[in-house]
């Protein structure tokens, strides 16, 4: 329990292009069952990265491992150039864990709180900062028990901050908040992000990933489905960006040619095309556009691939 | 270490702050041994000991000593612990680089300082409503067999802790599985008999009993007790022992 030796063994911080978690090939049976089939991702410094999944997908048992609560059962597993299993200690002065269904000690006041949990670490960050950061500095002599879901939740992200970690667990931070509560949580985790923090946060919620999340791993049963932005997580999954304009008249009478090297469908009033190269294709129509005289097609639209409709396909034929 | 120890103490503030706060669960604990005394000590002021010229409330007022020293210790800390695991604050606890020392060591220090503030009372009002003082000489011996009352009874408490299943059910099994026992351990009736042999033997095995008499032997001239300190000994160690094995950091 001396200082000295703490210090001592303490490795390196990981380069700063080095990811922040590195997971490979990771597996969990509980009694002979296993929940995780060979898990693989990076989550890299400073991003926002989302574990998206329905219920029992494995989300809070990925993360119990990451946070060195629970040793995996196979795999390698990398927090901050640690091992979280074998050095628990010394991830939690690094990095801030916000649980699912954590409670505060009843009497404690908001402030009071904070500063005790400062104290827990080497290089706390200052009181006025974090109550700034989550927004609570209203409620700073507020008794624990008195405060809303959403407050308390608030709260646990300025505990988690206390230490200013290099990275951040939420699980499945919005869960079961109404839609002004939600809204508040995702501003206090945008000014998370806005410290520089890297954040691996889990949910259920797609909305909360979009608005989120800079890359996305969607794990189903146990397994990494697909990985990546957002958007290329739509258009991996198969997904295309969805263009259409008002079918010019000239178009729906025939007196013009179809585009070349563009797969369009005329649907009556409307033309519509789907393209994994949004640029490119829209270069095409303009420029067919005008040598045609047709202007600049009215009611032209483009609309990215939603995640929705990835993760509805993923989820869909879930066993 | 001095870190553990500084951290230790930040807990206890912390505690000690949180439990006086909710004023109406510190003054019900305080109450409650205060209440007895005044109740049932007016009820003794004038009687002996059979046989002797011991005044009953000089025998009586050392025993209500114990009865706080195990609400404070036993009940109050192993309810606490209960809630604060069934609330996942334990959990919690365990997600910063917090040693789990400092924070058991900071639960226990804050134990230590609502028993004495009990004791003080207690042993203050017994002094000033029946007159009863510890024996010339004693106070060292007042003072060690309280420090091992409140030590044995708070791995007792830590211990118990650990088998209550419920926030809800946490005052009710602290209460419930020592208010028999110190009864019929003559706690608040000095002059209380009559047992069977049996059971007479059983009580002695509890530490309840050699909490009091150990007391007891600081305010009137009673056997040494020899028994009651080692049984006191006996259970510290079953119960930090119970405590290390059974304790668990989240429900």
């Amino acid at each position: 329990m001396t200082d000295i030796s703490v210090i001592d063994e303490r490795p390196a911080a990981p380069a700063p292009d080095g990811p922040a978690v590195r997971v490979r090939d990771l597996r969990m049976s509980f009694g002979g069952t296993e929940v995780l089939h060979g898990v693989d991702f990076d989550v890299r410094c400073g991003e926002v990265f989302c574990l998206l999944g329905p219920n029992g997908a494995g989300k809070t048992t990925t993360l119990e491992i990451l946070e060195g609560f629970r040793p995996p059962t196979g795999g390698t597993v990398r927090v901050l150039g640690l091992d979280p299993a074998a050095q628990p200690a010394r991830l939690r002065e690094r990095a801030g864990m916000v649980l699912q269904e954590c409670g505060f000690p009843r009497q404690a006041r908001v402030a009071e709180l904070i500063d005790v949990w400062r104290a827990y670490y080497p290089n706390p960050r200052p009181l006025a900062d974090l109550l700034d950061v989550v927004e609570l500095t209203g409620m700073r002599n507020t008794q624990v028990r008195k405060l809303s879901g959403g407050q308390r939740r608030r709260l646990d992200f300025a505990l988690a901050l206390a230490g200013d970690p290099d990275l951040i667990f939420l699980d499945e931070p919005t869960t079961g908040f109404d839609p002004e509560a939600r809204q508040r949580c995702w501003a206090a985790i945008e000014n998370l992000r806005g410290l520089g923090k890297t954040i691996l946060l889990t949910t259920h919620y797609l909305d909360e990933a979009e608005r989120l999340a800079d890359r996305i791993a969607i794990l189903r049963a146990g397994r990494i489905e697909l990985c990546g932005t957002t958007q290329e997580v739509a258009i991996r999954a198969g997904l295309a960006t969805r263009i259409s304009f008002t079918t010019p008249s000239a178009l729906r009478r025939g007196q013009v040619p179809r585009p070349a090297g563009i797969d369009l469908a005329v649907r009556g009033p409307e033309s519509v095309c789907h393209t994994g190269n949004a640029a490119l294709t829209l270069r095409l129509l303009l420029a067919w556009a005008a040598e045609h005289s047709l202007g600049d097609l009215d009611g032209l639209a483009v609309t990215a691939p939603r995640l929705e409709d990835t993760y509805l396909q993923l989820t869909r034929d879930q066993p | 270490m001095t870190r553990t120890i500084r951290l230790a103490a930040r807990q206890a503030l912390l505690e000690q702050r949180s439990f006086w706060r909710s004023t109406e669960y510190a003054l019900f604990t305080f109450a409650f041994p205060l209440m007895i005394l005044l109740l049932i000590g007016a009820a003794n002021v004038s009687s002996h000991l059979p046989g002797t010229n011991i005044k009953n409330t000089t025998v009586f007022v050392p025993g209500i000593l114990a009865f706080g020293v195990i609400v404070a210790a036993y009940v109050n800390l192993g309810s606490k612990v209960a809630v604060l695991r069934h609330d996942g604050v334990l959990k919690r606890i365990r997600t910063t680089p917090l040693p789990s020392g400092a924070y058991i060591g900071g639960l226990l220090v804050s134990t230590v300082a609502t028993a004495i503030l009990i004791t003080a009372a207690t042993g203050l009002i017994g002094w000033l409503a029946f007159g009863a003082v510890p024996r010339a000489g004693e106070l060292l011996a007042l003072a060690g067999g309280l420090i091992l009352g409140i030590v044995c009874f708070a791995t007792l408490g830590l211990a118990v802790s650990s088998v209550i299943t419920s926030a809800e059910s946490a005052g009710p099994v602290a209460y419930a599985s020592f208010l028999p026992i110190a009864i019929i351990s003559g706690v608040f009736d000095p002059t209380f008999s009559g047992l069977p042999d049996w059971l007479s033997r059983v009580v002695a095995a509890f530490p309840v009993k050699s909490l009091a008499e150990v007391l007891q032997n600081a305010y009137a001239i009673r056997p040494f007790p020899a028994w009651d300190l080692v049984n006191l000994a006996l259970w510290t160690a079953a119960g930090a022992a119970v405590a290390a094995w059974r304790f668990r950091w989240h429900s």
